[in-house]
């Protein structure tokens, strides 16, 4: 009989979460096999500033449907920005770079229930993740003021790299929110403003979010941690291998990784001692449902049935303007200045909780975006073509834009199952994302959408326009920024992982990503991902040393 | 246990004309996150820089240029005729969006037809409000005798001008931006990684920007 191979670890999905576990887990010296949907793609392979090769270089089988409630028409096409690849979508992201506020983790103590959500307090607080999140912005090298965001959490120490330099749209917003009383700083991102560890320093060329970094300056698991974790040796990584079930074996423990082999086309098996599960909050999800068996018909550790629940995006609300001198939006990055002024909660402004609000050239950053997305709102639709058409694509190096990210609230109805109708190029059933706004989100949005229109106003806007309205009738039906359909706590019951992102259900499966999240707070989910990946693994790698796993 | 069925190649589940011209659901971080919505295969394969006809007959390929021709008008900037979206278009329907052909050739034939009945001339043969007056009634779907039950012709007229901006602004390889023309209108440099990116002093005007055709903007 052929013999089995077997690993310590098998981690399913390379991006933040997973990618940060693989790097953790080889450098204590475990055995992992690490399964990844998609190419393996390299900073050489990475077009740059080619818009169009960009978006079909990407997740080409991507096939998502979606309804805003259970009784609506379901529609089928790609409504989450994520990259299939080695590295995830961190491959791709803009680099925006926040430790979460104390207050966000305890959501539900700091306002009290709300009718028609799902608030939850994280089952740790912002000290216990303080050492994470610092490992984290070290071994990524973000770029930073340490001192400059008044109404940010507290730090123990400051930022591996300087800040990222201005542009003339940052300038401008800077000086229009100064001129309205905010505090204007520069945006933390993981991108290096010089060379740092083996990495080289930002040619700020523009093509950046949306884009792979031909040149590692942006740092993803694809530049910072997989290569660490390759060099140990310890690393089986095995792109175009999509996850689709995961067995469970007797005693209740997961038992093996079934996935298909893309370049092959043939189904595999992998067998591994634990199970980190780290697809995003719909791929993860998603192959839990789709590990049906008799101890677990509604999928794997979902005794608690809300696997797939609370599902969140966050509200992204943007606003774009014209000033009267090149704002070169389209150098640098995507983001240079913020403000945090409007973030704390403050009921009387008609809703709770609040976000971050950035100078952000999206998603206008490059000349189809630009064309084809920010003229959408402007002069309330005007048509795409046309001298008048011309004249606006003409306004194109004087364009600027804010934004505001928001921290949406969960609710149980928001959810990811599988869509019994509809199959993917693999015969495997796609995600059905069941998801609209609550009213608070709505609230907010259009209470943001002012002050961005405002800030536009005091940066010096000659015209300002709102792209894309969320509404009720037209809610969100996708992110980039996905958290919360396997929310950690303590409550089997109210629960899918325990605080240290163990299933509550199966002692050897881990789910590390934004699955996570019991809420999503207002600011980018990355960081918060990394970090709570350094804290899991370091409890893993302890429990194991303790033999206790 | 799951038994994982496996099928042939990747099928394009959707097209184009069956969406709205942009998502206007939501917008999220990433200056892409709208485009990638949209269909993938908007990016052309091989023969993309030829400038051989593919798919349009002659006298299509002239009522395309003319239809172009007026979504981005030629004035003291170069419009689409220029930037010859047209053989873009030609090239994207042989290869990513050959589903559409169809389309695009009943669709011409009504436009031309309605230009006929109206004007009694081709369409590429009228004035340019005559033409704007024949589109205006394309988009506004008052075209008597749409000849497609697939889509609508304002579904038509927006997948039409989609192609054209993608035609006039993206990468030249594609075989539109001839000669640069969409982004020397709109003022946008080019690609700067290769050429080294940008200086802090450009990011903020205080150094000239060099463009990939070698001019130099503020």
């Amino acid at each position: 009989m052929k013999r089995r191979e077997a690993f310590d670890v098998c981690v399913i999905g390379t991006g933040a979460g997973g990618g940060v576990m693989v790097r953790e887990l080889t450098a204590a010296g475990f055995r992992v096999v690490a399964l990844q949907r998609g190419p393996y793609l390299r900073q050489k392979d990475f077009v740059s500033d080619d818009e169009l090769g960009t978006v079909r270089l990407f997740s080409p089988d991507q096939i998502e449907t979606w309804r805003p409630t259970a009784n609506s028409r379901t529609e089928t096409g790609r409504f989450n920005y994520v990259a299939h690849c080695v590295g995830g979508t961190m491959t791709i992201w803009a680099g925006w770079n926040w430790r979460l506020r104390p207050d966000e983790f305890k959501v539900l103590s700091t306002e009290g229930p709300v009718p028609g959500a799902s608030l939850a307090d994280w089952p740790l607080d912002y000290d216990e993740m303080e050492p994470f999140y610092e490992r984290a912005e070290w071994d990524f090298g973000v770029s930073g003021d340490a001192a400059a965001n008044r109404f940010g959490p507290p730090r123990k120490r400051g930022f591996p790299n300087p800040p990222v330099p201005e542009r003339t749209a940052a300038r401008r917003f800077a000086r229009g929110t100064e001129r309205l009383g905010y505090h204007p700083f520069p945006t933390p991102m993981a991108i290096n403003t010089q060379p740092y560890g083996e990495r080289a320093g930002c040619l700020y060329g523009g093509a950046c979010s949306g884009f792979g970094c031909p040149m590692g300056a942006r740092a993803t698991t694809l530049s910072v941690a997989l290569p660490k974790a390759e060099g140990t040796g310890l690393l089986d990584l095995r792109p175009n291998s999509l996850a689709f079930e995961i067995t469970l074996g007797k005693h209740g423990y997961a038992r093996s990784v079934r996935y298909l082999d893309q370049e092959n086309r043939r189904e595999r098996e992998v067998f591994a001692r634990h199970i980190v599960v780290a697809g995003n909050a719909i791929g993860t999800p998603h192959l839990l449902q789709m590990s049906m068996s008799g101890a677990f018909p509604d999928g794997l550790g979902n005794s608690s049935g809300l696997v797939g629940r609370n599902l969140m995006f966050h509200m992204v609300v943007q606003a774009s303007f014209v000033i009267d001198e090149p704002a070169h939006g389209f150098t640098g990055l995507e983001t240079h200045m913020a403000i945090d002024d409007l973030h704390p909660s403050d009921p009387g402004r008609g809703f709770i909780r609040g976000g971050v609000v950035i100078e952000a050239n999206f998603p206008q950053k490059q000349p189809l975006g630009y064309a084809l997305i920010s003229h959408t709102g402007y002069r309330n639709g005007a048509p795409v073509w046309g001298s008048d058409f011309k004249d606006y694509l003409r306004k194109f190096p004087r364009v600027a834009g804010a934004a505001a990210l928001l921290e949406d609230l969960p609710m149980e109805e928001n959810r990811i199952d599988m869509n019994p109708y509809v199959n993917d190029a693999y015969g495997l059933p796609v995600p059905r994302i069941t998801h609209r706004q609550h009213p608070n989100d709505l609230a907010m949005a259009a209470w943001y959408e002012k002050r961005l229109l405002e800030i536009a106003d005091a940066a010096g806007s000659q015209e300002s326009w709102v792209p894309i309205t969320v509404t009720e009738d037209q809610p969100m039906k996708g992110g980039s920024h996905l958290m919360g359909t396997c929310r950690m706590g303590n409550d089997p019951e109210r629960s899918v992982v325990d605080r240290w992102c163990r299933s509550h259900d199966v002692p050897n499966l881990w789910i590390v990503d934004g699955s996570v999240f019991p809420t999503s707070a207002g600011y980018n989910p990355t960081l918060t991902i990394l970090a709570n990946a350094y804290r899991v693994a370091d409890h893993f790698v302890s429990e194991a040393k303790k033999g206790a796993l | 246990m799951r038994r994982l069925p496996i099928s042939g190649g990747l099928t394009r589940p959707f097209g184009l004309t069956r969406r709205e011209f942009v998502g206007r659901s939501a917008v999220c971080g990433g200056s892409l996150w709208l485009l990638w919505t949209l269909p993938r295969p908007l990016a052309l394969e091989a023969a993309r820089q030829s400038t051989d006809r593919l798919v349009f007959s002659e006298s299509e390929w002239e009522l395309v240029e003319a239809i172009t021709g007026r979504i981005i008008p030629t004035d003291e900037d170069p419009g689409a005729i220029e930037a010859g979206c047209v053989n873009f278009i030609d090239k994207a329907l042989a290869y990513e969006e050959a589903d559409q052909r169809d389309l695009y050739h009943v669709a011409l034939e009504a436009i031309d037809d309605a230009a006929q009945s109206r004007f009694g001339v081709r369409f590429a043969a009228l004035r340019a409000e005559q033409q704007d007056e024949v589109l205006a009634a394309v988009e506004s779907g008052q075209l008597r005798d749409w000849p497609s039950t697939r889509a609508s012709s304002q579904e038509f007229f927006q997948m039409l001008c989609t192609h054209t901006i993608i035609g006039f602004l993206a990468d030249p390889s594609y075989g539109g931006n001839l000669g640069y023309a969409g982004w020397k209108t709109i003022g946008y440099p080019g690609p700067r990684h290769e050429f080294g990116g940008y200086t802090p002093e450009q990011m903020i005007g205080e150094e000239k920007i060099r463009t990939v055709w070698g001019s130099e903007i503020d």
